[in-house]
């Protein structure tokens, strides 16, 4: 979809076509749903975020200024959706995180044989969300760092370094599971 | 394990990203050769980027631009203001500070607290008032009775706004 016609398809849902609006979810459902759940770790939860992202952008299509691209501003909904709802939630994500854990510990198979990808994913849970998102965008390599800047509210100029710091950190977070899994076995 | 200096790991995330010149990527594999630490660290690196560059979009339910587009006219999502639950809190609190109150009143506590707002002791420009202003007594048992009423009557909004109303909306929302 060119820019143009994405400008067009906003312009149709502004002047009041309703129906309009479904090319634009079908677009975008899959990065919002992305965000939100490596923000909430939990499906239904990112699916109820996403979808109140969604609904929550089509009320307020009329202040996208267009200065920054449409799914950009969209993310940024989702991106904020996505962390209040955390926070709201507290309690129960706390649960959801100790459960992971406690579920990883059980496992009985070999060090050899982990699926470091399910270690790397825990990892991840371990950075705060900001990171966590910055780091999803930037490994699915469809943003420039002044678009992750403005979808997780980081300062532009330090976007790059925060990046370096939470890839390390990442790193950091993973040999430190995999020394306790090898502890544990 | 050492700790790899931090001007080296951003070189390290730089080599990862391809973004080295030629001669800073000769005298950086030159140090990976002699330094075991920051070979160990590339390799922990590579591991992380090997698996977030695996990292595909997630799809939700097949259904979602059809329940997005059923909710579009439900806005605002949800009641502007407190949760149900802070709501309750804030009942809770009010109740407690009003029986909390009308016990002290009961108790005669504010019986013999007369406090007099003396209003005698500002001074006015002489030119415009001729006469000084009165001292106005007061009754504290009366200003806890109101106290308390007003009280109630926030009780009662709290209780009407915050907790019934969203209550009612949310059990018709789901019965539709």
């Amino acid at each position: 979809m060119a820019i143009e016609s994405e400008d067009f398809i906003i312009d149709k849902v502004l002047a009041g076509s309703q129906s309009a609006y479904a090319e634009l979810v079908d677009k975008y459902k899959s990065y919002a749903f992305t965000i939100a759940n490596k923000i909430l770790q939990s499906r239904p939860d990112a699916e109820e975020v996403a979808q109140d992202a969604f609904i929550k952008a089509y009320h307020h299509l009329a202040t996208f200024n267009r200065d920054s691209k449409f799914s950009t501003w969209l993310y940024r909904i989702v991106f904020n959706t996505a962390i209040s709802h955390k926070r709201k939630n507290k309690r129960k994500f706390e649960n959801i995180e100790t459960t992971v854990i406690a579920y990883d510990q059980e496992g009985d198979v070999m060090l050899e044989k982990f699926d470091k990808h399910k270690y790397v994913n825990l990892a991840l849970t371990k950075l705060n969300e900001a990171d966590r998102t910055a780091l999803t965008l930037f490994y699915l390599k469809e943003f420039s760092l002044e678009e992750i800047a403005e979808i997780t509210g980081m300062q532009a100029n330090t976007t790059k370094v925060r990046i370096h710091r939470a890839r390390a950190k990442l790193a950091d977070e993973l040999q430190t599971i995999l020394k306790h899994e090898a502890l544990t076995l | 394990m050492k700790q790899v200096p931090k001007s080296l790991e951003d070189k390290l995330f730089r080599y990862l990203d391809g973004a080295l010149t030629t001669d800073e990527l000769r005298l950086f594999n030159e140090d990976l050769r002699q330094n075991e630490v920051l070979k160990e660290r590339l390799s922990q690196l590579r591991d992380i980027d090997r698996s977030m560059g695996s990292l595909r979009l997630e799809e939700p339910s097949r259904n979602f631009t059809t329940l997005v587009m059923s909710k579009l006219d439900q806005y605002p999502l949800s009641a502007p203001g407190f949760s149900i639950r802070n709501s309750i809190l804030l009942l809770a609190g009010i109740l407690v500070a009003v029986g909390i109150a009308s016990a002290l009143v009961a108790a005669g506590v504010f019986d013999n607290v007369t406090p007099t707002l003396d209003l005698s002791g500002i001074a006015l420009p002489t030119r415009y008032f001729q006469k000084s202003l009165p001292s106005i007594p007061f009754n504290g048992k009366i200003v806890m009775d109101i106290i308390i009423f007003l009280n109630l009557g926030l009780a009662w909004i709290v209780l009407d706004r915050a907790i019934l109303r969203p209550l009612f909306q949310r059990r018709m929302q789901e019965g539709h």
